[in-house]
Protein backbone atom coordinates (compact mmCIF):
# COMPACT_ATOMS: atom_id res chain seq x y z
CA UNK A 1 0.00 0.00 0.00
CA UNK A 2 0.94 3.45 -0.97
CA UNK A 3 1.36 6.38 1.85
CA UNK A 4 -0.48 9.35 0.59
CA UNK A 5 1.39 13.34 1.55
CA UNK A 6 -0.28 13.97 5.19
CA UNK A 7 0.35 18.19 3.75
CA UNK A 8 -2.72 17.38 0.86
CA UNK A 9 -5.50 19.72 1.24
CA UNK A 10 -9.49 19.35 -0.45
CA UNK A 11 -8.49 22.58 -2.38
CA UNK A 12 -5.47 20.48 -4.15
CA UNK A 13 -8.44 17.68 -5.19
CA UNK A 14 -9.73 18.67 -8.75
CA UNK A 15 -14.00 18.29 -9.11
CA UNK A 16 -13.44 14.33 -9.95
CA UNK A 17 -11.57 13.80 -7.07
CA UNK A 18 -13.69 15.59 -4.41
CA UNK A 19 -16.86 13.99 -5.90
CA UNK A 20 -14.69 10.80 -5.25
CA UNK A 21 -14.14 11.61 -1.86
CA UNK A 22 -17.39 12.94 -1.34
CA UNK A 23 -19.04 9.45 -2.46
CA UNK A 24 -16.73 7.01 0.00
CA UNK A 25 -17.31 9.36 2.95
CA UNK A 26 -21.69 9.18 2.32
CA UNK A 27 -21.22 5.36 1.47
CA UNK A 28 -18.95 4.86 4.89
CA UNK A 29 -20.90 6.56 6.67
CA UNK A 30 -24.75 5.67 5.79
CA UNK A 31 -23.16 1.75 5.94
CA UNK A 32 -21.69 2.21 9.54
CA UNK A 33 -25.42 4.72 10.20
CA UNK A 34 -27.68 1.87 8.64
CA UNK A 35 -25.64 -1.11 10.71
CA UNK A 36 -25.61 1.09 13.96
CA UNK A 37 -29.78 1.20 13.61
CA UNK A 38 -30.34 -2.57 12.30
CA UNK A 39 -28.30 -3.86 15.36
CA UNK A 40 -30.08 -1.63 18.08
CA UNK A 41 -32.94 -3.54 17.33
CA UNK A 42 -31.57 -6.24 19.46
CA UNK A 43 -31.60 -3.61 22.51
CA UNK A 44 -34.00 -5.42 25.52
CA UNK A 45 -34.15 -9.36 23.48
CA UNK A 46 -30.26 -10.12 22.74
CA UNK A 47 -29.87 -13.89 23.76
CA UNK A 48 -28.51 -12.67 27.06
CA UNK A 49 -28.45 -9.51 29.43
CA UNK A 50 -24.59 -9.89 29.20
CA UNK A 51 -24.87 -9.50 25.33
CA UNK A 52 -28.04 -7.26 25.11
CA UNK A 53 -25.23 -4.47 26.43
CA UNK A 54 -22.07 -5.73 24.59
CA UNK A 55 -24.61 -5.21 21.08
CA UNK A 56 -26.06 -2.50 21.75
CA UNK A 57 -22.80 -0.76 22.81
CA UNK A 58 -21.52 -2.16 19.16
CA UNK A 59 -25.11 -0.10 17.56
CA UNK A 60 -23.61 3.00 19.40
CA UNK A 61 -20.15 2.87 18.61
CA UNK A 62 -21.43 2.66 15.11
CA UNK A 63 -23.30 5.73 15.41
CA UNK A 64 -20.76 7.16 16.80
CA UNK A 65 -18.58 6.65 13.36
CA UNK A 66 -21.20 7.87 11.36
CA UNK A 67 -21.43 10.95 12.95
CA UNK A 68 -17.77 11.73 12.66
CA UNK A 69 -18.03 10.53 8.92
CA UNK A 70 -20.93 12.98 8.50
CA UNK A 71 -19.19 15.81 9.73
CA UNK A 72 -16.44 15.36 7.69
CA UNK A 73 -18.52 15.23 4.50
CA UNK A 74 -20.32 18.28 5.45
CA UNK A 75 -16.94 20.09 6.26
CA UNK A 76 -16.30 18.63 2.61
CA UNK A 77 -19.25 19.62 0.89
CA UNK A 78 -21.23 22.30 3.28
CA UNK A 79 -24.26 21.66 5.05
CA UNK A 80 -25.57 20.20 8.62
CA UNK A 81 -24.60 16.64 9.24
CA UNK A 82 -27.78 15.94 11.68
CA UNK A 83 -29.42 16.58 8.14
CA UNK A 84 -27.68 14.27 5.97
CA UNK A 85 -28.19 11.86 7.78
CA UNK A 86 -31.64 12.08 9.04
CA UNK A 87 -33.01 14.36 5.87
CA UNK A 88 -33.23 12.40 3.04
CA UNK A 89 -35.43 10.32 1.32
CA UNK A 90 -34.66 6.34 1.60
CA UNK A 91 -33.31 6.54 -1.97
CA UNK A 92 -30.69 8.82 -1.58
CA UNK A 93 -28.93 6.52 1.01
CA UNK A 94 -25.70 4.84 -0.40
CA UNK A 95 -25.24 1.98 2.60
CA UNK A 96 -24.31 -1.28 0.80
CA UNK A 97 -27.43 -3.65 -0.03
CA UNK A 98 -25.94 -5.93 2.56
CA UNK A 99 -27.39 -3.28 5.07
CA UNK A 100 -31.03 -4.10 3.08
CA UNK A 101 -31.60 -7.20 5.24
CA UNK A 102 -33.75 -6.92 8.11
CA UNK A 103 -32.01 -8.01 11.59
CA UNK A 104 -34.03 -11.59 11.42
CA UNK A 105 -32.44 -14.13 13.87
CA UNK A 106 -29.20 -13.82 15.85
CA UNK A 107 -27.32 -15.99 13.72
CA UNK A 108 -28.36 -13.78 10.27
CA UNK A 109 -27.38 -10.23 12.70
CA UNK A 110 -24.36 -12.07 13.63
CA UNK A 111 -23.33 -13.26 10.11
CA UNK A 112 -23.93 -9.91 8.57
CA UNK A 113 -22.02 -8.11 11.38
CA UNK A 114 -18.98 -10.05 11.13
CA UNK A 115 -18.86 -9.66 7.52
CA UNK A 116 -19.45 -6.14 7.79
CA UNK A 117 -16.98 -5.76 9.93
CA UNK A 118 -14.08 -7.79 9.05
CA UNK A 119 -14.96 -5.90 5.16
CA UNK A 120 -14.67 -2.34 6.90
CA UNK A 121 -11.52 -2.99 8.68
CA UNK A 122 -10.52 -4.01 5.29
CA UNK A 123 -11.32 -0.40 4.05
CA UNK A 124 -10.23 1.26 7.35
CA UNK A 125 -6.51 -0.29 6.39
CA UNK A 126 -6.60 1.16 3.24
CA UNK A 127 -7.12 4.43 4.87
CA UNK A 128 -4.91 4.62 7.37
CA UNK A 129 -2.63 6.40 5.77
CA UNK A 130 -4.76 8.63 3.77
CA UNK A 131 -3.08 11.87 2.26
CA UNK A 132 -6.65 13.64 3.45
CA UNK A 133 -5.76 14.54 7.25
CA UNK A 134 -9.25 14.70 8.05
CA UNK A 135 -10.54 11.31 7.30
CA UNK A 136 -7.26 9.65 8.39
CA UNK A 137 -7.68 11.11 11.97
CA UNK A 138 -11.19 9.96 11.69
CA UNK A 139 -10.06 6.13 10.59
CA UNK A 140 -7.13 6.07 13.66
CA UNK A 141 -9.43 6.55 15.81
CA UNK A 142 -12.53 4.28 14.37
CA UNK A 143 -9.79 1.50 14.06
CA UNK A 144 -9.32 1.43 18.03
CA UNK A 145 -13.39 0.68 18.41
CA UNK A 146 -13.27 -1.91 15.54
CA UNK A 147 -10.53 -3.92 17.01
CA UNK A 148 -13.15 -4.91 19.97
CA UNK A 149 -15.65 -5.28 17.30
CA UNK A 150 -13.45 -7.58 15.04
CA UNK A 151 -12.49 -9.82 18.86
CA UNK A 152 -16.01 -10.14 19.37
CA UNK A 153 -17.37 -10.85 16.01
CA UNK A 154 -14.70 -13.63 15.49
CA UNK A 155 -15.69 -14.90 19.34
CA UNK A 156 -19.26 -14.80 18.38
CA UNK A 157 -18.57 -16.99 14.97
CA UNK A 158 -16.78 -19.68 16.18
CA UNK A 159 -19.41 -20.42 19.26
CA UNK A 160 -22.03 -20.58 16.40
CA UNK A 161 -19.97 -22.11 14.05
CA UNK A 162 -18.99 -25.05 16.60
CA UNK A 163 -22.20 -24.61 19.05
CA UNK A 164 -23.65 -27.85 17.46
CA UNK A 165 -26.55 -28.18 15.00
CA UNK A 166 -28.89 -25.57 14.99
CA UNK A 167 -26.66 -22.64 15.67
CA UNK A 168 -24.42 -24.24 13.20
CA UNK A 169 -27.14 -24.56 10.29
CA UNK A 170 -28.38 -20.96 10.93
CA UNK A 171 -25.31 -19.32 10.87
CA UNK A 172 -24.46 -21.51 7.12
CA UNK A 173 -27.70 -20.30 5.58
CA UNK A 174 -26.83 -16.47 7.24
CA UNK A 175 -24.00 -16.81 5.37
CA UNK A 176 -24.78 -18.17 2.26
CA UNK A 177 -27.46 -15.38 1.82
CA UNK A 178 -25.50 -12.52 2.72
CA UNK A 179 -21.95 -13.00 0.85
CA UNK A 180 -23.07 -12.02 -2.94
CA UNK A 181 -24.36 -8.48 -0.96
CA UNK A 182 -21.60 -8.43 1.33
CA UNK A 183 -19.11 -7.96 -1.42
CA UNK A 184 -20.84 -4.83 -2.07
CA UNK A 185 -18.77 -3.21 0.99
CA UNK A 186 -16.31 -2.84 -0.93
CA UNK A 187 -17.77 -1.23 -4.38
CA UNK A 188 -19.94 0.69 -5.38
CA UNK A 189 -18.01 3.45 -4.81
CA UNK A 190 -17.64 6.08 -8.37
CA UNK A 191 -13.96 7.27 -8.59
CA UNK A 192 -12.05 4.92 -5.95
CA UNK A 193 -9.47 5.11 -8.96
CA UNK A 194 -9.02 8.58 -8.69
CA UNK A 195 -8.45 8.30 -4.56
CA UNK A 196 -6.15 6.34 -5.51
CA UNK A 197 -4.23 8.74 -7.53
CA UNK A 198 -4.96 11.36 -5.34
CA UNK A 199 -3.21 9.20 -2.05
CA UNK A 200 -6.73 9.59 -0.31
CA UNK A 201 -6.60 5.51 -0.61
CA UNK A 202 -4.23 3.10 -0.79
CA UNK A 203 -5.51 0.85 -3.44
CA UNK A 204 -8.47 0.63 -5.50
CA UNK A 205 -11.60 -0.99 -3.95
CA UNK A 206 -11.41 -4.39 -6.16
CA UNK A 207 -8.12 -4.92 -4.33
CA UNK A 208 -9.29 -4.05 -0.79
CA UNK A 209 -12.07 -6.72 -1.63
CA UNK A 210 -9.16 -9.41 -2.71
CA UNK A 211 -7.28 -8.45 0.45
CA UNK A 212 -10.23 -9.05 2.91
CA UNK A 213 -11.53 -12.58 1.15
CA UNK A 214 -7.61 -13.48 1.33
CA UNK A 215 -7.53 -12.93 4.95
CA UNK A 216 -11.14 -14.73 6.18
CA UNK A 217 -10.35 -17.53 3.97
CA UNK A 218 -8.81 -19.79 6.44
CA UNK A 219 -10.81 -19.04 9.45
CA UNK A 220 -13.91 -19.76 6.99
CA UNK A 221 -11.90 -23.23 5.90
CA UNK A 222 -10.69 -24.67 9.60
CA UNK A 223 -14.81 -23.53 10.50
CA UNK A 224 -15.95 -25.56 7.24
CA UNK A 225 -18.14 -22.19 7.16
CA UNK A 226 -18.90 -21.16 3.20
CA UNK A 227 -16.66 -19.25 0.97
CA UNK A 228 -17.77 -16.48 -0.91
CA UNK A 229 -19.18 -16.40 -4.62
CA UNK A 230 -16.66 -17.35 -7.10
CA UNK A 231 -16.65 -14.49 -9.81
CA UNK A 232 -15.14 -10.56 -10.68
CA UNK A 233 -16.98 -9.13 -8.10
CA UNK A 234 -20.88 -8.39 -7.25
CA UNK A 235 -23.44 -8.59 -9.57
CA UNK A 236 -26.28 -5.90 -9.67
CA UNK A 237 -26.51 -2.47 -8.13
CA UNK A 238 -24.29 -1.91 -4.80
CA UNK A 239 -25.27 0.74 -3.13
CA UNK A 240 -29.24 1.58 -3.88
CA UNK A 241 -31.13 3.94 -5.22
CA UNK A 242 -33.90 1.23 -4.53
CA UNK A 243 -33.12 -0.31 -0.73
CA UNK A 244 -36.21 -2.43 -0.54
CA UNK A 245 -39.13 -2.36 1.92
CA UNK A 246 -37.22 -3.96 4.48
CA UNK A 247 -35.00 -0.19 4.46
CA UNK A 248 -37.75 1.74 3.89
CA UNK A 249 -39.65 0.27 6.78
CA UNK A 250 -36.02 0.81 9.18
CA UNK A 251 -35.83 4.47 7.43
CA UNK A 252 -39.37 5.13 8.66
CA UNK A 253 -38.34 4.21 12.28
CA UNK A 254 -34.79 6.29 12.30
CA UNK A 255 -36.61 9.47 10.94
CA UNK A 256 -40.02 9.40 12.54
CA UNK A 257 -38.91 11.58 15.56
CA UNK A 258 -36.99 14.14 13.33
CA UNK A 259 -40.14 14.58 10.76
CA UNK A 260 -42.24 14.91 13.57
CA UNK A 261 -40.99 18.42 14.09
CA UNK A 262 -37.90 18.98 11.38
CA UNK A 263 -37.33 22.36 12.80
CA UNK A 264 -37.30 21.28 16.75
CA UNK A 265 -33.62 22.64 18.36
CA UNK A 266 -32.07 20.05 20.40
CA UNK B 1 -23.35 -21.88 23.35
CA UNK B 2 -23.09 -25.61 23.06
CA UNK B 3 -24.64 -26.47 25.94
CA UNK B 4 -22.11 -24.62 27.66
CA UNK B 5 -23.47 -23.67 31.16
CA UNK B 6 -23.04 -19.99 32.18
CA UNK B 7 -20.67 -18.84 35.33
CA UNK B 8 -20.66 -16.03 37.48
CA UNK B 9 -17.25 -14.39 36.99
CA UNK B 10 -16.31 -11.49 39.43
CA UNK B 11 -14.69 -8.08 38.15
CA UNK B 12 -12.30 -6.17 39.87
CA UNK B 13 -11.18 -2.50 38.24
CA UNK B 14 -8.63 0.20 38.75
CA UNK B 15 -9.78 3.93 38.04
CA UNK B 16 -6.72 5.35 37.59
CA UNK B 17 -2.93 4.99 37.35
CA UNK B 18 -1.42 3.69 40.75
CA UNK B 19 -4.79 2.73 41.90
CA UNK B 20 -6.32 -0.20 43.78
CA UNK B 21 -8.06 -2.80 42.32
CA UNK B 22 -11.05 -2.47 43.63
CA UNK B 23 -14.65 -4.64 43.22
CA UNK B 24 -17.02 -3.75 40.64
CA UNK B 25 -19.19 -6.30 40.54
CA UNK B 26 -20.35 -9.93 38.26
CA UNK B 27 -21.50 -10.73 35.55
CA UNK B 28 -22.82 -14.18 33.53
CA UNK B 29 -21.01 -15.32 30.70
CA UNK B 30 -20.18 -18.83 29.08
CA UNK B 31 -16.45 -18.62 29.50
CA UNK B 32 -13.71 -16.27 29.83
CA UNK B 33 -13.34 -14.55 26.31
CA UNK B 34 -16.97 -13.49 26.57
CA UNK B 35 -16.97 -12.76 30.25
CA UNK B 36 -13.70 -10.05 29.25
CA UNK B 37 -15.56 -8.59 26.35
CA UNK B 38 -18.91 -8.07 28.60
CA UNK B 39 -16.57 -6.86 31.52
CA UNK B 40 -15.56 -4.28 29.24
CA UNK B 41 -19.18 -3.42 28.12
CA UNK B 42 -20.28 -3.29 31.86
CA UNK B 43 -16.90 -1.68 33.84
CA UNK B 44 -15.11 -0.05 30.98
CA UNK B 45 -16.95 1.08 27.94
CA UNK B 46 -17.10 5.11 29.66
CA UNK B 47 -13.31 4.96 30.10
CA UNK B 48 -14.35 4.45 33.30
CA UNK B 49 -11.11 2.20 34.05
CA UNK B 50 -7.91 1.63 32.87
CA UNK B 51 -7.42 -2.70 33.90
CA UNK B 52 -9.64 -5.12 34.57
CA UNK B 53 -9.15 -8.68 36.28
CA UNK B 54 -11.77 -10.62 35.44
CA UNK B 55 -12.12 -13.84 38.09
CA UNK B 56 -14.46 -16.69 38.00
CA UNK B 57 -16.36 -16.78 40.83
CA UNK B 58 -15.68 -21.00 41.22
CA UNK B 59 -11.75 -19.99 41.72
CA UNK B 60 -12.56 -17.83 45.06
CA UNK B 61 -12.53 -19.37 47.94
CA UNK B 62 -15.03 -18.46 50.35
CA UNK B 63 -14.28 -17.82 54.39
CA UNK B 64 -17.03 -16.93 56.81
CA UNK B 65 -16.48 -19.45 60.13
CA UNK B 66 -17.00 -17.23 62.95
CA UNK B 67 -14.73 -19.17 64.49
CA UNK B 68 -12.00 -17.79 62.43
CA UNK B 69 -12.83 -14.51 62.10
CA UNK B 70 -14.74 -13.67 64.74
CA UNK B 71 -13.35 -14.75 68.43
CA UNK B 72 -15.63 -14.70 71.19
CA UNK B 73 -12.92 -12.61 73.57
CA UNK B 74 -12.25 -8.99 73.64
CA UNK B 75 -9.48 -8.46 71.00
CA UNK B 76 -9.71 -4.78 71.06
CA UNK B 77 -5.90 -4.42 71.93
CA UNK B 78 -5.35 -5.86 68.37
CA UNK B 79 -7.00 -3.09 66.43
CA UNK B 80 -4.92 -0.25 65.86
CA UNK B 81 -7.87 1.85 65.70
CA UNK B 82 -8.71 1.00 69.37
CA UNK B 83 -5.32 1.87 70.53
CA UNK B 84 -5.63 4.88 68.41
CA UNK B 85 -9.29 6.28 69.48
CA UNK B 86 -8.04 5.25 73.74
CA UNK B 87 -5.03 7.44 73.07
CA UNK B 88 -7.00 10.33 71.27
CA UNK B 89 -9.34 10.16 74.20
CA UNK B 90 -6.60 10.28 77.19
CA UNK B 91 -5.33 13.34 75.04
CA UNK B 92 -8.47 15.02 75.40
CA UNK B 93 -8.93 14.81 78.77
CA UNK B 94 -5.22 15.96 79.06
CA UNK B 95 -5.77 18.72 77.26
CA UNK B 96 -9.08 19.94 78.79
CA UNK B 97 -7.26 19.05 82.27
CA UNK B 98 -4.19 21.16 81.23
CA UNK B 99 -6.61 24.00 79.84
CA UNK B 100 -8.87 24.34 82.89
CA UNK B 101 -6.04 24.67 85.25
CA UNK B 102 -4.39 27.78 83.02
CA UNK B 103 -7.64 29.31 83.25
CA UNK B 104 -7.48 28.38 87.09
CA UNK B 105 -4.41 30.27 87.54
Amino acid sequence: MTTGDPTTTVDQFDAGTRQALANLLLAMADDEFVLGFWDSEWTGIAPLLEEDVAFASLAQDEIGHAQALYQLLAELEGGDPDEIAFGRPPEAYRHARLLDHPRTDWAFSVARRFLYDTADAARLDALAASAYAPLAGVVAKMRREETYHLLHMHAWLERLATGGEEPRARLVAALERLWPDALCVLDGIDGDDLLVEAGVLAEPLAEVRGRWLAGLAPELARLGLPAPPAGPGPAGPCRGPDHGDDFRWLWEQFTMVRRSDPEAVW
Amino acid sequence: MGGQPMQVYEVFRREREGGPMQHAGNLLAPDMELACHYAREFYGRRQESVRLWIVPRAAIRDLDDPDLLQPPFDRSFKKPVGYSTEIKAKLATARSRAGQEGESR
